[in-house]
């Protein structure tokens, strides 16, 4: 199964059903999921999200038409994962550029006047933890339609990690990359998120993940989890994040090891 | 009495190999090692800054993408039918570096005169111990000896071609410290590529919309502006430099008003990025065709854009 829905019978059973042809997703207790994975964008969009990000760098490969979205249909709210916003928290965070070992050897050969230093981060680290809005275009106009962006709230409860390793049947499965860079062979850096759905809940992973050749390593998660409600009319669903950033230098692992 | 025997029954043998990798099959380690003695014999001769007649087909990356190679080769034409100048890059990345690599020696040793390899960023000892060619050598043939071997060839591949003297192609791009070709036959280019220097600019640089040399912020590396092409280019009494090195969705990408295109050889690079490949035919009046490509019906090739479903947490 290549992004896509498990055995039909274990969709009746759990009341789901697969998104139409030429969709690749499902609708499952109240929620629409769906994945969608296209092409590096062309030179012509690059140009357009360079000027919209106010950047002349972009990742080599930015799947800028690929995406994926939770839709809960009953509150509208959209938990959404694509490039753009990713690239944007990019860009507004902006990281100092990470040097690469070779750096040291590197001599300024150009003539001075000649010369610029490109300085932004080209790793692409990104804060990024998801997209969110709330879909207005429903047939109950309700108070929270006031409100565009759902909020999230700190709180004590976790992801119950216990009941996500029992093996419930896997309805949908889909891994969609967002931005790849491979650092011009000094690395990688990766931006994808992941999900499953599973009859009880779904739960998903958004990574980015760095390697720098030589100096360090990087890895930002996101996982969010929802459990299903039977009895949520009108409810907004409650759905748990967790964040989760660490990163350490080569040199500093190799001394562990 | 046959005239001169001993010539086609080693062109036989050279033909059968040809055959079999035109099939995806690798070569034998002893075999390898043979071809690759001869091609360095060829390839010594050459020049830093390769002559080459039109018409020609000229190409960007392959990174092991055979199957893609082999696309190319219906699309183009056949080699010695079409001639053909590779810009680098052949190895790495895909699954099958070992047989997309030894083909083109093969046909390089074949027929001299109608096919030019270049050496690309990852025709290195290094790189490829990173990206892929070192662990496949290993796979497929249980020791490093076939890596050594290609690896220790690469050194020989040249840096550079002139194609009728007017389009500059190699792999990377311009360098601060190159101003004109002649700079470039001078160099002794037997060697690994370096971490920096004139020939490592040759096989790594990138043009880039701001003007002058741009230092990367990875602190190695350099891009150059449409004004340093446009020197060069006047200089060296150059129509064009064409180069590969980066991937574009289109398979090609003009840049600096027509002073610079980016070529590239391998569609749906990584088996995932959706790209187109191309190449560039140069024919007897220098006139100038893209030739754009998708990837080739894969048969028994590993669907790495497939996968399963996992209990991920």
């Amino acid at each position: 199964m290549d992004g896509g829905v498990g055995a039909e019978k274990d969709l009746k059973e759990a009341g789901a059903e697969a998104l139409p042809v030429g969709r690749c997703g499902i609708r499952i207790k109240g929620w629409t999921i769906e994945s969608c994975k296209r092409p590096i964008l062309g030179s012509l969009a690059l140009r357009e999200w360079e000027e919209k990000l106010g950047t002349s760098h972009l990742p080599e490969m930015v799947f800028g038409e690929s995406f994926l979205n939770l839709v809960h249909m009953e509150s509208g709210i959209k938990i959404h994962f694509n490039a753009f916003d990713a690239l944007k928290g990019w860009k507004q965070e902006s990281l100092p550029p990470v040097e690469v070992p070779a750096a040291a050897n590197w001599k300024f050969r150009s003539k001075p006047f000649q010369q610029i230093i490109l300085d932004y981060d080209y790793t692409f680290t990104t804060p990024y933890s998801g997209s969110e809005t709330i879909e207005l275009n429903h047939e109950k106009p309700t108070s929270r339609d006031a409100c565009h962006s759902p909020k999230w709230d700190d709180c004590e409860e976790r992801i119950d990690v216990v009941a996500l390793s029992s093996k419930e049947p896997i309805l949908f499965y889909d891994e969609v990359i967002l931005y790849e860079d491979e650092l011009a062979d000094n690395g990688i850096s990766l931006l994808t998120v992941k999900v499953r759905v599973m009859p009880s809940c779904w739960f998903l992973l958004l990574r980015f993940w760095l390697r720098v050749d030589g100096v360090l390593m990087r890895l930002r998660d996101s996982r969010f989890y929802c459990v299903f409600s039977d009895d949520n009319d009108g409810r907004w669903p409650d759905v748990l994040r967790e964040s989760c950033w660490r990163e350490a230098t080569i040199g500093s692992l190799s001394v562990l090891a | 009495m046959s005239v001169n025997p001993a010539p086609a029954s080693s062109h036989g043998n050279l033909d059968e190999q040809i055959a079999q990798l035109m099939q995806c099959k690798p070569l034998s380690e002893p075999e390898v090692k043979v071809l690759c003695d001869k091609a360095k014999e060829i390839l010594m001769e050459e020049s830093n800054v390769q002559p080459v007649k039109s018409p020609v087909t000229i190409c960007g990356d392959i990174h092991g993408q055979f199957h893609d190679l082999a696309e190319l080769f219906r699309i183009g034409g056949k080699c010695p039918d079409t001639n053909y100048l590779f810009m680098g890059d052949y190895v790495d990345r895909g699954y099958y570096s070992v047989e997309t690599v030894t083909l083109l020696v093969a046909l390089k040793v074949r027929y001299p005169q109608r096919i030019t390899i270049l050496r690309g960023n990852h025709e290195s000892r290094q790189i490829t111990q990173v990206y892929g060619f070192y662990d496949e050598c290993l796979r497929k043939y249980g020791n490093a000896n076939v890596w050594k071997i290609f690896t220790d060839l690469f050194d020989y591949f040249p840096l550079t071609a002139l194609v009728e003297s007017e389009i500059f192609c190699l792999h990377g791009g311009l360098s601060p410290s190159i101003e004109t070709l002649d700079s470039i036959r001078s160099f002794d280019r037997v060697q690994e590529v370096p971490h920096e220097g004139p020939m490592c600019d040759l096989l790594w640089s990138d043009p880039d919309d701001r003007c002058g040399w741009g230092i990367s912020p990875r602190g190695a590396g350099y891009t150059f502006g449409q004004d340093i092409s446009e020197q060069f280019n006047h200089t060296n009494n150059l129509k064009l430099i064409a180069r590969a090195h980066q991937l574009v969705m289109e398979g090609y990408n003009w840049g600096h008003e027509q002073k610079v295109v980016t070529i590239f050889s391998a569609p749906n690079y990584c088996y995932r990025c959706g790209n187109m490949a191309s190449i560039l035919e140069v024919d007897d009046f220098k006139g100038h065709t893209f030739i754009q490509f998708e990837p080739a019906p894969r048969r028994g090739e590993p669907d790495v854009t497939r996968r399963t479903p996992d209990y991920f947490l």
